[in-house]
């Protein structure tokens, strides 16, 4: 995954600094060849590299702990039989959250749940949430501030549309690039970034309502 | 000037994807421009607060309960010798105890093996003839049915014309490329990077 300017180094995740990420797409090849092969420790290592970003993606997907970790369950099982299909020449992280976004999807159509419209227009209004923000050092008092932005971020995720959260979440949780984003999701890049932009207007907007 | 209600470009400039002249175009602005000045220290607070989300917790023992559920026929390195090793293992086992209960010597149990296997074969040997025959007779109906079917479609592509078989040619082409697209699009599970 790249790793886009202003993500904070020491989150969980297979973040990836930029000179790193072809040793760790030839170390997952390696060891998807070597679980191809029978070598069940092998895949044991790719579960425990990407149980933390994967539950994480689909825990804000679908907003419960628990659930997240049996659909992480279900997509490691669904990766481990599909590994054949795997090409070197890609990137298995992509690969990997292709596979979940998928399962997301098909969950979402057996259980038929409502989904908004993606031409569904956004808000012009542009109303500031917090005017004041004079220190932009990180004071105390802004990390309260951030920790209150966080918990409302969390509640209005919940609220915003799926085909928004995942390309938001992919985004921001999993810090993705536009393009592995388009890669994952089969869009065009600008759509990503015109999408992921949308998400957080929604957000913001549904944060200033609460 | 530039349009001030673009927040889009806050976000990307917050993310470090605009471009150099993007960049400087937008900074500019902001030395003179209060609002945006504002707008873009909200969606700072903001873009702070989303790169920072908590991650989930994940059990310790995640990993081994998910390599419990892992299928064991997809480990590849059985292959055919552990079947026929627990196929004989099983076999010597079977005579052993055939020995031990009845004191037969295993000769013997050898001999009463082969004996009621050659009396079970031939007794399916007329029940396998049978079975072929009944093969034979739906391949016959089979072959007779695609003929059938073939004239039939000889017939009424003749009484077409040209026009309508072209007709038809195109729409089975448009059909086998939606197919085709469709299982690409179901099967498709690595893009590239």
């Amino acid at each position: 995954m790249g790793k886009p300017s202003g993500a904070k180094p020491s989150r969980p995740g297979p973040v990836l600094i930029p000179e790193g990420e072809l040793s760790s797409m030839s170390e997952d090849s390696t060891l998807v060849a070597r679980a191809l092969k029978g070598d069940r420790k092998a895949f044991e290592m790719i579960v425990r590299k990407y149980e933390q970003p994967l539950t994480n993606y689909l825990g804000r997907m679908t907003g419960e702990r628990e659930a997240a970790l049996d659909f992480t369950q279900e997509v490691f099982i669904k990766v481990y039989c599909s590994l054949g299909s795997y090409r070197p020449a890609y990137k298995f992280s992509t690969w990997l959250f292709k596979i979940a976004s998928n399962h997301l999807i098909d969950h979402w159509r057996k259980k038929k749940l409502p989904t908004l419209s993606l031409d569904q227009p956004v808000d012009e209004d542009e109303r500031s949430l917090t005017p004041q923000v004079p220190d932009p050092g990180p004071s105390v008092a802004r990390k309260f501030e951030l920790a209150e932005i966080r918990q409302k971020i969390e509640r209005a995720l919940e609220s915003i549309p799926e085909a928004f959260r995942e390309l938001f979440v992919l985004r921001h949780v999993n810090e993705f690039s536009y393009e592995e984003i388009a890669d994952i999701k089969s869009l065009p890049v600008g759509t990503v970034k015109n999408r992921v932009f949308q998400a957080k207007e929604m957000l913001r907007r549904r944060m200033e309502g609460s | 000037m530039r349009d001030c209600r673009n927040a889009e470009s806050f976000y990307l400039y917050l993310e470090g994807e605009l471009g150099p002249a993007e960049r400087h175009g937008l900074e500019a602005h902001l030395e003179a421009c209060p609002a945006c000045r504002e707008a873009l220290a909200e969606r700072r607070l903001l873009h702070e607060a989303f790169i920072s989300l908590p991650p989930f917790e994940v059990p310790p023992d995640f990993a081994l309960s998910v390599m419990d559920r892992i299928p064991e026929a997809a480990d590849g390195k059985a292959g055919w010798f552990a079947p026929l090793a627990s196929g004989l293992a099983a076999l010597v086992v079977g005579l052993m105890g055939f020995y031990i209960l009845t004191g037969e010597s295993l000769s013997d149990v050898l001999v009463a093996v082969s004996r009621s296997f050659s009396s079970g074969f031939g007794r399916l040997l007329p029940l396998f003839a049978k079975l072929l025959k009944i093969g034979a007779l739906l391949l016959d109906v089979a072959s007779g049915f695609v003929t059938m079917l073939g004239k039939g479609l000889a017939i009424f592509l003749s009484s077409l014309g040209p026009d309508g078989i072209g007709l038809i040619l195109g729409l089975g082409l448009l059909l086998s490329l939606l197919l085709f697209l469709g299982a690409k699009r179901l099967l498709s599970l690595g893009e590239k990077t």
